[in-house]
């Protein structure tokens, strides 16, 4: 019998406790990592917004709630254009529309025609719109395809029929499913004449995008630039709120699974006393006890983390299609979810064994023994 | 004309007092001695100091006064008291102290955990234990699954791990029916004869006179000490 078969088999003789703990510990890890890849797709889907256009880097509004509800107006568009080494700024609306039941958040992006060879988008069916058209759009070819429509059909979108002029490809899934439009008619359609959601700058040849981005962000303060995903959250509070949640119930599930552990190993230290105290007394070491009771619980952990992590995958599924977040949510396991899982699970335990681990360390072999 | 030798001691404990809060004194100037190979039957009424004498030699307890000796190792000096009640001394209890959630074999192995035998030759000691204590058929039964005098052999079986010098033993028959007494004190016999230091807590003077000495105990002290018929057929044998 090795070490390790000692362990399984104890958690085994109490079948009905360890399931128990090793649950308490799932759900634990399964609400942290089901709120973390949540957030982290959530990250993602915004993040992929500022990565449609071919810019060295993407203006917001600074402290926005959500990078679709930032409001640049033309006098800042104007100015930023102007800012030594931008080659270019096109300012984009991004709009969201519900389409159907498969498509509850349907992007629309409202961009001069003018721009779209700037911003990176191929027209590889049929021609853009005019810069005026009222009624005109063009689908991304992901967009297109899913929803059965091509050049010369009608797509029913703001609260009227638009003729498909065109279908593009971006090289960006996020951009692929979604529609172009003349950008006055979507400032038109949400009434927000004159205001664009982002703009995408590309630097002037030889110049530094980071330095020209840093001088944007010293000029105009009310607007922050974003190079990488991991910046997103200068413009997005939502995501910073978000992530704030995930690590504050991260640190609840910790606290609380280490409660209820801590609680059900003290109960069983208490039944298996004299256990402990016949080990010390045919000569086993007080770290030898104590690794044995830590050993069942980081075996327990481990169990927990797993059972989480596959409980998390199946409410993600089941988020991810439920009909009013289809489209928006696609959770993203990530390898820093698994190391969460398995931190969360193994904090928890160990947290929640320090007291029964003293308390079986200092456990006299003679009082252990008489324990009744 | 040769030196005399020296009378070489399993057991020697010197003026040793015990006194627990309260104040109780369990034991009070307490003297005994006891050779290699002997075994020695401790005998008293409840609450004499019996059991207490055999948790001092098992460093589980210690003294408030005085001096115990086993193997020549005064317990007192010794910084690993775990490595002494692994290596030295072999306990066994009245109700057997058995894990529950293992089988005999792995019970047997328990005391083995810490010294340099790896797993497969823990298995095979074991194996080799419960061979001599006639329960190789029972190594996968769960203590359960065995009678009272079955688990009795296993816990001695446990005790005998580590070839200790001295094993200890607090009432073993105490939960025994006579068949399995008998067998029992059979097998501490055949233990004795083969060099094993038997001190045994006993209430039952049946089972007492199978030692070679029975010291009797009252409040803390000894208040008779005396050879028995099996001492003297080992020393007469041995003369």
């Amino acid at each position: 019998m090795t070490f390790f078969d000692l362990v399984v088999r104890n958690l085994w003789s109490k079948k009905t406790r360890s399931i128990g703990l090793a649950f308490a510990v799932a759900i634990a890890v399964m609400a942290v990592v089901t709120l973390d890849v949540t957030s982290s797709g959530l990250e993602q889907s915004a993040a992929a917004i500022i990565s449609v256009g071919k810019a060295n880097f993407t203006v917001v509004q600074k402290g926005a709630a959500d990078t679709l509800a930032s409001t640049i107006d033309v006098n800042e568009l104007a100015r930023l254009r102007r800012t030594p080494g931008v080659a270019s700024a096109v300012g984009v609306l991004v709009e969201t529309q519900h389409i159907n039941a498969d498509n509850p958040v349907f992007i629309e992006i409202g961009i001069s025609p003018s721009d779209l060879t700037t911003f990176g988008v191929k027209v590889v069916a049929g021609h853009p719109y005019s810069a005026t058209a009222a009624h005109e759009v063009m689908l991304g070819w992901t967009a297109a395809a899913n929803l059965g429509l091509t050049v010369g059909d009608r797509f029913n979108a703001n609260g009227t029929w638009n003729t498909v002029t065109g279908i593009y490809s971006t090289g960006n899934a996020f951009g692929d499913a979604g529609s172009m439009f003349p950008l006055p008619a979507i400032q038109g359609y949400n009434r927000v004449a004159g205001i664009v959601t982002l703009v995408f700058v590309k630097v002037t040849k030889g110049a530094a995008p980071a330095a020209v981005a840093a001088r944007v962000d010293y000029d105009q303060p009310e607007l922050t630039t974003i190079r990488t995903a991991a910046q997103f959250g200068r413009a997005d509070r939502d995501l910073v709120y978000l992530q704030a949640a995930v690590n504050g119930s991260t640190v609840l599930a910790i606290l609380i699974g280490a409660v209820i552990i801590g609680n059900t190993m003290l109960l069983s230290l208490f039944e298996r006393t004299r256990e402990f105290g016949l080990l010390r007394a045919v000569g086993w070491t007080r770290r030898r006890t104590v690794g044995l009771l830590l050993g069942e619980s980081v075996l327990l952990a481990l169990i927990g983390a797993a059972l989480g992590v596959a409980l998390s995958f199946v409410i993600a599924l089941v988020l991810e299609n439920l009909p009013a977040l289809r489209g928006v949510l696609h959770p993203d396991f990530t390898q820093g979810a698994f190391w969460r899982a398995l931190f969360t699970a193994l904090v928890m335990t160990l947290v929640g064994a320090v007291y029964p681990t003293t308390r079986a360390a200092l456990l006299s072999p003679l009082r252990a023994l008489s324990y009744e | 004309m040769s030196e005399p030798t020296e009378r070489r001691l399993a057991v020697e404990v010197k003026g040793v007092t015990r006194i627990y809060p309260g104040p109780v004194t369990a034991l009070a100037d307490f003297d005994l001695s006891v050779d290699y190979g002997e075994m020695v039957a401790i005998t008293g009424p409840s609450g004499c100091g019996k059991s207490t004498l055999l948790h001092l030699l098992a460093a589980i307890d210690t003294p408030t006064a005085g001096s115990v000796i086993v193997a020549g190792r005064d317990l007192a000096q010794i910084d690993d008291l775990s490595e002494y009640r692994r290596q030295e001394v072999g306990l066994v209890f009245q109700f057997h102290n058995l894990l529950p959630q293992l089988p005999a074999l792995s019970n047997v192995e328990l005391p083995m955990f810490g010294t340099h035998r790896s797993s497969r030759q823990r298995k095979v000691r074991a194996r080799e234990l419960l061979a001599d204590v006639d329960l190789s058929d029972c190594e996968d039964r769960l203590p359960t699954e065995l009678s009272g005098g079955e688990r009795q052999r296993v816990a001695i079986a446990r005790a005998l791990a580590n070839k200790p010098k001295v094993l200890l033993a607090d009432e073993p028959t105490g939960s025994l029916d006579s068949a399995s007494t008998t067998r029992f004190l059979e097998l501490l016999g055949r233990l004795s004869g083969g060099g094993t230091t038997i001190v045994m807590v006993t209430h039952d003077s049946e089972v007492a006179a199978h030692a070679h000495r029975i010291v009797e105990m009252r409040d803390g002290t000894v208040v008779a000490e005396r050879l028995t018929g099996a001492a003297t057929a080992v020393r007469g044998g041995g003369s």
